[in-house]
């Protein structure tokens, strides 16, 4: 990060990156930890991505949750990780919108089965979303490093 | 002592947890290694259609093989549009008793849109009792306070395990259960399983 920032700007960034990134591990380690169909079951069961593309998506979202999350805390190449981070939250956070706005009486499927979409978790991911679109926004504002 | 009296403290609220099965709701061999425990109630859409299309295929591909032990669970709903579901599962639950569960499951699923909304619960569960005789028995069986124990005693396990919807399916397999996203797709159902069998 840039000189441009404050101290108490850039605790607060990689507080941002370190709660990000833990929710990520965290969120593909219990998908992880289950058998794959379980989380194709629920990727399924919001009816927005074709029944081919499931069981890819089921079988490496995870690992890429975790690999995500593990890069937004290490801080290397911010303005790419922090931008893949904001990018899934941005899908993440409108299938549950738009799950919601259905009527669609479902899980999350953010932290593995068993917890439905409610205000609560809208709120939980719009504040992550928030979060990462913060964080990549003070990474493109800071100067680029040179070797 | 003291380790045996720890040990009973430990293993005692797990007994407790565990359910019994009503024999004569479930299909297929105990011994499987896999158990399914369908969570639902008779006037739930969702559960119709499960009833109707997964329940066979599940049936012709895992449970007449010993693969798979399904356990019907009754988790009947509140509110409006399901003020007759525990009328019907005391009638179901009180058709098991007498062997006839499967039949009058049947029957309520098929005939849902009509009782669920008019009410008369009675007219499905009966046209699944031809015997004069068992119409009576089911009757009187469905007051039973160990009939509405069951029911009651199953509602209250879907909640502690934090069921709130139907149908839900949970999947037992060498003691680690895993509770299904609602009405799953069956090709992901049988990956599932099929992930838990032996090659």
């Amino acid at each position: 990060m840039g000189s441009y920032q404050s101290k108490p700007l850039r605790w607060t960034l990689v507080a941002l990156r370190v709660i990000l990134g833990a929710v990520f591990i965290y969120g593909g380690y219990v998908k992880l930890r289950d058998p794959w169909p379980l989380f194709a079951m629920g990727i399924d069961s919001y009816h927005l991505v074709p029944f081919r593309f499931v069981e890819p998506l089921a079988r490496t979202l995870p690992a890429a949750e975790v690999a995500l999350g593990l890069w937004l805390i290490l801080g290397f190449w911010l303005r790419i990780s922090s931008t893949l981070v904001s990018l899934f939250l941005v899908v993440f956070f409108s299938a549950m919108v738009h799950a919601k706005l259905a009527g669609q009486q479902i899980n999350c499927g953010c932290f593995g089965p068993g917890e439905p979409i409610s205000k609560w978790t809208l709120l939980r991911d719009g504040s992550l979303l928030a979060a990462g679109l913060f964080v990549s926004w003070h990474a493109f504002r800071a100067p680029r490093r040179t070797p | 002592m003291k380790l045996y009296a720890a040990a009973l403290m430990v293993v005692l609220p797990c007994l407790a947890a565990t359910p019994d099965v009503d024999k004569n709701r479930a299909i297929g061999f105990p011994t499987a290694p896999v158990k399914l425990e369908i969570f639902s109630d008779f006037t739930c859409p969702h559960c119709r259609v499960l009833h109707e299309t997964v329940l066979p295929q599940l049936k012709s591909d895992y449970v007449v093989n010993g693969k798979v032990y399904i356990v019907d669970r009754a988790f009947p709903l509140t509110g409006a549009g399901h003020e007759h579901s525990r009328e019907a599962f005391e009638y179901a639950v009180a058709a098991a008793r007498i062997g006839k569960y499967q039949q009058v499951a049947d029957a309520l699923y098929a005939q849902q849109a009509t009782w669920a909304i008019g009410g008369n619960v009675w007219a499905a569960v009966a046209s699944a009792l031809p015997s004069p005789a068992d119409q009576k028995k089911v009757q009187a069986l469905a007051k039973d306070p160990g009939v509405l124990a069951e029911i009651e005693a199953e509602y209250q396990e879907a909640i502690a395990i934090g069921l709130n919807q139907t149908p839900t399916l949970v999947l037992t397999v060498g003691g680690k259960h895993y509770n299904l996203p609602p009405a799953p797709d069956y090709r992901l159902l049988k990956s599932m399983i099929d992930g838990f069998l032996p090659k």
